[in-house]
């Protein structure tokens, strides 16, 4: 038999608890001895939910990725399947209106291709109450970002007609021909002018289309016991491995080597719709452990455009018409989610100032009015700000560290660099031992009775670690490693983490305090920037906007899982120096430049790898 | 169809956009209480429950021109010492609405 360790050149790790679940340990196998369980980390395929279309439809045409995707057409009157004419577009987070279609219609499930800012539909029809007053189209049209435009029409008219690739070179295949007609058989191909003939399928029917017009995949989707699936190779079709399970007004996405099926009903209009998901591996049909969160038929699939491990599901059909948007990833982490509302505004708009304490406890003090520091502080009750006792010394660019009722707060800039700790003890400000080294824009961590102070400006970059007792600062012989102003830290005085910041320009490093040296990581951010706040500790953090040259302020948002850093949806308002307090899952920012006193609060899920355990069933 | 609806409201703290908002359609905020919204129903619905006025996307841009030029103007009367500081009170940029 051949073993772990022939087929890896390891042995089976021997551990008490699992590893850390990263990308690092993908596919290694442990044992372990506390549960007894030989386990693995693998790939996850999960439906998660995502952004709502902004308005409730089904059978539109559809395509793009999960963070550029589309749709356009379709219906959302059950009495009258008259058409829409409307396009929306997805950021990855949220839909937004896009340009209308020239001719209304619904009937394009399945249909389109291209991406967000150069996509082509064709088809569709309209119809009154009763079927055969169908109007059929061969009608096509262009999109480009903004506007569509009618182009050469197909040679026929057909609804529902599967489509893929680019919109300088697409494929239409199959399709209906009209109301209780016969579906066809057809294949053309477009190239952004023209349509020509490809190869007939082998099944005349309506499919799902995966791939592109070169080497395309059509999984059946017309018929309840059909399970059929074709390959195209720019000119052939054929007929490759069954699916599992046979069900009607399914949506796919992906490409002809990796795809993926989901939804649909088994026996005809009005019976359940299916959560089942299955995926195709370029060689056979497998049924996801990832089932859709919400039941659905006739919804459009996004995806095509990527690279197969990741798509999305629009608006479709269940009791009524849907507006939910589903994601699917293949990934060995659960995505990272979340968002942002509006908190309580502070009593005094200001930015760079200093903060303590979590999301519902905060204490917010110091900074910036827009002509002079201010020595006001606050404390916030997860609704609003109430003005507390002043810190002693007004500055700006000042640290803090601690909870609502015990923090400190060090460093920043009067007209000069200052060195200047002030204690918190829930009712006022006292004035403590001085930092050795007088600086602004540093970071902290920590608490009131044990703190670390690191990074910041003196008359230059400085990566200087001090840390705090509760009575005196001691400067520590390891400096970061990256000397910079305007970074983020989080974490404790043994265990923290430095992010982002300026040298000579904005940095994305990221660095960990281990409480006795520092060790610049290999992940770094997404975004260079400075002015960050964060939040959270060593291993789970969250960046909150910043600002980078020839961006100026933002609103991205990125969280850090202990091994990268993921972006997930942005902040409302774009602004830098904002003070950061709370948790990776439930953090506030406040204030901020341009100068303001709006406060946005975050409630988020984190990106989680979850091992499995290995049985021999 | 227009990609946002433009207007100004006055964030009034909590409540006045929340991750269900977020979650419906675009929204992001801008210097003058100028709000750019996705264009939907909800978010035309926010917009008005927020007591929005509705502006065009120029009269969006002039509001946001006009805070951004003051604020610069502000920035530009600081002493040499406040500005010549890299990474730290950086002079406002001006800003293009989408």
């Amino acid at each position: 038999m051949t073993t772990y360790n022939e087929l890896a050149g390891l042995r089976v790790n021997y551990v008490s608890s699992d590893p850390t679940l990263n990308t690092g340990n993908e596919g290694q196998v442990w044992y372990n001895s506390t549960t007894g369980t030989l386990r693995s980390l693998v790939q996850l395929k999960a439906w998660s939910a995502a952004g709502n279309l902004p308005v409730a439809k089904n059978e539109a045409a559809s395509d793009g990725t999960t963070t550029a995707g589309w749709t356009a057409g379709g219906s959302n009157t059950p009495a009258a399947n008259t058409g829409l004419n409307t396009t929306e577009e997805y950021s990855g987070y949220t839909w937004a209106s896009g340009g209308n279609l020239n001719t209304a219609r619904t009937g394009l499930g399945g249909s389109g291709f291209g991406t967000q800012t150069a996509a082509a539909v064709s088809g569709g029809f309209t119809q009154g109450p009763s079927g055969p007053t169908r109007v059929m189209f061969a009608n096509t049209e262009e999109y480009n970002g903004s506007a569509w435009t009618s182009v050469t029409s197909m040679p026929t008219s057909l609804s529902n007609v599967a489509q893929c690739g680019i919109q300088t070179a697409g494929l239409s295949f199959g399709g209906g021909s009209g109301y209780a007609l016969p579906s066809v058989a057809t294949t053309l191909e477009y190239d952004g002018t023209n349509w020509t003939s490809g190869g007939n399928l082998n099944t005349a029917a309506v499919y799902q289309a995966a791939g592109i017009q070169t080497a395309a995949l059509g999984m059946l989707a017309n018929d309840t016991t059909g399970k059929g699936t074709e390959a195209y190779n720019g000119s052939t079709w054929t007929a490759v491995a069954n699916r599992n399970t046979g069900r009607a007004q399914i949506v796919g996405f992906g490409t002809q080597a990796l795809a993926t099926i989901a939804g649909g009903y088994s026996a005809g209009p009005g019976s359940p719709q299916f959560t089942e998901t299955e995926q195709w591996d370029g060689t056979a049909w497998s049924i996801s452990p990832a089932t859709l969160g919400t039941a659905t038929r006739t919804g459009m699939g996004i995806g095509t455009q990527g690279s197969g491990t990741s798509g999305l599901l629009a608006g479709g059909f269940s009791t009524n018409y849907l507006a939910d948007t589903q994601e699917f990833n293949s990934t060995i982490f659960s995505p990272a989610t979340g968002a942002w509302a509006s908190g309580g505004n502070l009593n005094t708009a200001r930015s760079s100032l200093a903060g303590a304490g979590t999301q519902t406890a905060s204490l917010a003090f110091g900074g910036y009015n827009g002509t002079a520091n201010v020595t006001s502080s606050e404390s916030y009750n997860g609704t609003s700000w109430t003005n507390t006792p002043s810190i002693n010394t007004a500055r700006r660019e000042i640290q803090g560290e601690g909870t609502q009722t015990a923090a400190l707060g060090f460093g920043g800039y009067t007209t000069t660099q200052s060195a200047a700790t002030e204690s918190w003890n829930g009712s006022s400000w006292t004035s403590v031992n001085s930092m050795n080294t007088a600086r602004n824009g540093l970071a902290g961590a920590g608490t009131q009775t044990a703190g670390l102070a690191f990074g910041g400006f003196t008359t230059a970059n400085t990566g200087a670690t001090e840390s705090w007792n509760g009575t005196s600062w001691t400067t520590l012989p390891a400096s970061m490693n990256t000397a910079r102003r305007g970074l983020g830290g989080v974490g404790t005085q043994t265990a923290a983490l430095a992010f982002g910041g300026f040298t000579t320009a904005a940095s994305n490093a990221t660095e960990s305090w281990n409480g006795t040296s520092w060790t610049t990581l290999p992940a770094s951010m997404g975004t260079a920037r400075y002015g960050v706040a964060g939040a959270g500790i060593q291993t789970a953090a969250i960046i909150m906007g910043g600002a980078a040259p020839g961006l100026g302020p933002l609103t991205i948002t990125e969280l850090w899982d202990g091994t990268n850093w993921t972006s997930v949806p942005p902040m409302a308002n774009a602004k830098d120096n904002r003070v950061g307090s709370g948790t990776q899952t439930a953090a506030l920012a406040a204030g901020g430049s341009p100068n303001t006193a709006a406060t946005e609060e975050w409630t988020g899920t984190p990106s989680t790898g979850t091992a499995s355990t290995l049985t021999t069933s | 169809m227009a990609l946002f609806i433009y207007g100004t409201a006055t964030n009034t703290g909590k409540g006045f956009f929340t991750a269900e908002d977020r979650r419906n359609f675009f929204l992001r905020g801008f210097p003058g209480n100028v709000w750019v919204v996705g264009n939907s129903e909800k978010g035309a619905l926010w917009l008005a429950e927020k007591n929005g006025v509705e502006k065009t996307k120029a009269e969006a841009q002039a509001i946001v021109t006009a805070e951004v030029t003051a604020a610069q103007a502000a920035w530009d009367a600081l002493p040499d010492e406040q500005k010549n500081r890299p990474g730290f009170n950086q002079r406002p940029t001006a800003i293009t609405l989408p």
